[in-house]
């Protein structure tokens, strides 16, 4: 494989830029190239927020061109589908957490948000595939609910079609996560990964 | 490895993954930058807080300035003294620095002096898509331009050496896709550069830093121009300008900065590797002419890929004319890539197959899937936080404008998080023949209330041309917030008082520049690098301009805050009044929040929505009752106050 291309997308405050990080440090680490091309907004939280990570030996743009994503990680259902109908490759796959935050306009009634199995369905259409977790309640049983990045990212990692090795990634996050919560996101890193091999 | 680890780091040849502003900053660094100076703006800030991460350790000034034009002159009054400096801002913030930059051109600089600008193609975080290029071609400076991370740092790096060699100022023009994005990057060495800052008056030049100084500013514009020869010459050998031409191709490509990265990747997936000769620039002004020229006479097309408008096409259309002249030139001037919007790496690549006779591949049933899919998206509407107190600053003007605003009010915006004001979430869809006359459009949420909205500081300036011109249907409001009161309105507000304007001046502050991610400023009482500084209170300075209504409320009290407006509403003059509440994030992360949440007692809720339309996104409306999602309520209480049955209140 020249390179992978995978979107991990969500809403602000997710951490979804972070758990990109990691897998591009770590793909560093293993002697790859890297590029992460971030959609973050404003300081804000509760926007859309999706990055893109490319790794191989010879990557030069930064963001994942349409359809050209192998897999689209959601930390967040309804992010999962925006980013998929653009980017899902042919045959990729979307990993998402099942757990949704309602944009507010499906809150002042303008918008309907899709339930899981439409999503399920919805994805097949394009060709893809779909493995869904919980990812929140896995992220609350790690000890904070604000590991679900790192759930996702070991999710990510259990699908095992990164070139990357579960030690590279484990080191990541050991030395970028914030200082105090390293034990707390490599529970949330098992979990993630140990709910994926078991599906 | 933490980016503070990471940015003072002396280990060359170490790969690690720098974001494009990180990597602007490490660039700097290496080249033992001596002050550094910038004003907050998306995607450029990330500059000078990396920058800030490093100052204390190795020993350089790093500043947040009170606007861009300030910090453009605080780098340039060191460079005048032969020590390193570095201004970085967006693209908007090079328009409040251009006074001083087309100015300080013609006596140039002796320390090396970069400018390092991100523009913002696609106006992700900004009001415009201005291409700052052009000014770097205005200003007769050269522009570097990166394709990548690696490219951010070592021409940063390489930038000073240039600036001092021609002695002139020298742009680092980014764009979102390099500032915001993140590569492997091979560090270099650090320089270890202590200068001694020394003042000569007539440094090669009489006077050397005094436009007006003898010879005077016709001659320091001849001395400009005679830098151009030499700068034109070393554009030449720069690494980052290359031509690969082999055989006899028909096809040239010129593509700069971010545009190569993408016309590279289109080449390779159209498989036009061995057939097409490329031109990768990294100085769209002064271009390497001679290279271009060469490459213009051996091919019969060229198309020209660069990120903006079309400063590079239009001078290869201008060198084409002499060197070939059947030449084919295609581009944003042609009209195949687009002139308006960022390009990418498929815009560039259906290009290019169009031009090299290549059919893309189509799926045309998957393309009808996607359109389906497509419609089951709902939209991520973006909001004010949970509790932010510009929510409850909007509400009680919504509630004092009802009352004595008048039939029209006109509610002057400004740049920040209080933007959103204006981007009618809630908004009702406008018709044609709303639109063919001044009507006024209920406020029904935080969100609909702003009516005009352009730069930072210009509402407060438009409210009194308003008042001036003899506006009498409603109303004339200004909002400004506190990080843009110090950037841009203190002279607004002593010309209001000057000139006898009337209206309501309502600031919020929140104690940080808040959108931009929270960078501190001189309400805040810290400085760039963390040191307490002296905290400004904007009423002392508005007293001082001689503001008569002045009052400082919380807006977290919506029936104190909306008594407030209400009496500034019926002042017969210039009337301020100053909402202060900390950000709610800030707050959050200092802990010094009630920790709490709201609940909502079904019995009691009648489903009237008001809570809705207050626009927290902390609000649920289910099955005909407002609710509160407790992982994202932060217990403000503003809810409480809006609830005019008393269903809301605060939970454990
Ligand atoms: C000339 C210029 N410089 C910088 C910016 C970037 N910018 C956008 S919002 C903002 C900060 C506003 O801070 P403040 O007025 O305190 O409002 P807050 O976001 O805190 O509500 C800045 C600096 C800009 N838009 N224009």
């Amino acid at each position: 494989m020249d390179e992978v291309n995978l979107i991990i997308a969500g809403v602000g405050g997710q951490g979804s830029v972070l758990a990109s990080h990691l897998v591009a440090m770590a793909a560093i680490e293993e002697g790859l190239r890297a590029r992460v091309g971030e959609t973050f907004g404003a300081a804000m939280r509760g926007g859309s927020v999706a990055s893109h990570v490319r790794i191989g030996k010879n990557v030069s743009a930064p963001l994942v061109p349409e359809g050209g994503a192998e897999i689209v990680i959601a930390l967040e259902p309804l992010e999962g589908l925006r980013n998929a109908v653009k980017y899902l490759a042919k045959g990729g796959l979307l990993l998402t957490n099942t757990r949704p935050l309602a944009p507010v306009d499906v809150n002042i009634g303008r918008a309907e948000y899709p339930s899981m199995q439409t999503i399920e369905e919805a994805v097949k259409k394009l060709g893809g595939k779909i493995i869904a977790i919980d990812a929140t309640s896995l992220a609350q049983q790690a000890g904070n609910v604000r590991t679900v990045n790192v759930v996702m990212l070991g999710a990510l990692a259990g699908i095992g079609k990164l070139p990357i090795s579960l030690e590279s990634l484990r080191c990541a996050i050991r030395e970028n996560v914030p200082k105090g919560t390293e034990e707390v996101n490599l529970r949330a890193f098992e979990l993630g990964l140990n709910a994926v091999r078991e599906k | 490895m933490r980016i503070e680890d990471i940015i003072v780091e002396d280990s060359p040849g170490k790969r690690v993954l720098l974001m494009g502003n990180e990597a602007i900053a490490r660039g700097a660094i290496e080249a033992g930058v001596g002050v550094a100076a910038s004003y907050p703006g998306t995607p450029a800030s990330e500059i000078l807080e990396t920058l800030a991460l490093a100052a204390p350790k190795l020993g350089f000034h790093a500043e947040w300035s009170t606007n861009e034009k300030v910090a453009f002159e605080v780098a340039a009054g060191a460079a005048l003294t032969g020590v390193r400096a570095l201004t970085s801002m967006k693209n908007a913030g090079l328009n409040w620095v251009m006074d001083m930059f087309m100015t300080l051109v013609y006596g140039g600089v002796r320390g090396g002096f970069v400018i390092a600008v991100a523009d913002d193609p696609s106006a992700h975080y900004s009001s415009n898509e201005q291409d700052t290029r052009f000014a770097a071609f205005y200003g007769e400076i050269p522009c570097l331009e990166p394709a990548d991370q690696q490219e951010a740092k070592d021409m940063t790096r390489y930038a000073f050496e240039l600036s001092e060699q021609l002695e002139l100022p020298v742009m680092v023009r980014s764009v979102t896709r390099v500032s915001h994005a993140s590569g492997d990057v091979e560090l270099g060495p650090i320089a270890k550069i202590k200068r001694r800052p020394v003042f000569d008056k007539h440094w090669k030049l009489p006077y050397r830093w005094n436009v007006y100084g003898p010879p005077g500013p016709v001659e320091k514009h001849r001395w400009l121009h005679s830098r151009q020869p030499m700068a034109k010459k070393v554009v030449e050998k720069l690494p980052w300008n290359r031509l690969e031409l082999r055989g006899k191709p028909k096809l040239g490509i010129i593509a700069s900065g971010i545009g190569a990265s993408y016309a590279r990747e289109a080449v390779r997936r159209l498989g036009l590797n061995k057939k097409v000769a490329f031109l990768k620039i990294g100085t769209p002004t002064p271009l390497p002419e001679r290279m271009v020229s060469r490459l213009l006479r051996a091919v019969k097309t060229v198309i020209v890929v660069e990120e903006g408008d079309p400063l590079v096409e239009l001078q290869v259309r201008g060198l084409a004319r002499d060197a070939s002249p059947k030449l084919r030139v295609i581009g944003k001037m042609s009209g195949h890539l687009p002139q308006v919007g960022e390009i990418n790496t498929d815009i560039v690549l259906r290009a290019l197959a169009k031009v090299a006779g290549i059919r893309p591949r189509e799926d045309r049933a998957r393309e009808r899937a996607r359109a389906e899919v497509s419609k089951l998206v709902a939209p991520r509407s973006s909001t004010l936080c949970a509790g932010c107190p510009h929510l409850g600053s909007y509400w009680a003007l919504k509630q004092a404008l009802r009352k004595v605003g008048g039939k029209v009010p006109i509610i002057n915006g400004d740049i920040g998080c209080y933007e959103q004001g204006g981007y009618g979430i809630f908004a009702k869809e406008v018709k044609p023949k709303d639109t063919a006359e001044s009507v006024r459009y209920a406020i029904e949420s935080p969100y609909e209330t702003l009516d005009t909205n352009y730069i930072m500081g210009g509402g407060i300036g438009l409210l009194q041309g308003e008042f001036h011109a003899g506006y009498t249907d409603g109303a004339i409001v200004a909002v400004a917030g506190d990080s843009t009161f110090f950037h841009a309105c203190i002279p607004a507000v002593i010309n209001a008082v000057y000139n006898k304007a009337k209206g309501v001046f309502l600031v919020l502050d929140n104690s940080w520049t808040a959108m931009t991610g929270h960078q501190p400023h001189p309400g805040t009482g810290l400085t760039a690098t963390g040191e307490p500084a002296k905290q400004l209170l904007i009423e002392d300075i508005a007293r001082a301009c001689g503001v008569e209504f002045l009052k400082v409320v919380d807006p977290f009290d919506l029936a104190a805050t909306t008594a407030a407006i209400e009496e500034a509403l019926k002042f017969g003059g210039f009337a301020m009044v100053i909402a202060r509440r900390v950000c709610t994030l800030q707050a959050l992360r200092q802990k010094k929040f009630i920790g709490k949440r709201m609940v909502v007692d079904p019995n009691k809720c009648t489903g009237c929505r008001l809570c809705v339309s207050f626009g927290c996104p902390g609000v649920l409306f289910k099955d005909g009752k407002g609710g509160i999602d407790p992982l994202i309520c932060n217990g403000c209480g503003m809810c409480a106050q809006v609830c005019p049955t008393g269903a809301i209140s605060v939970g454990e």
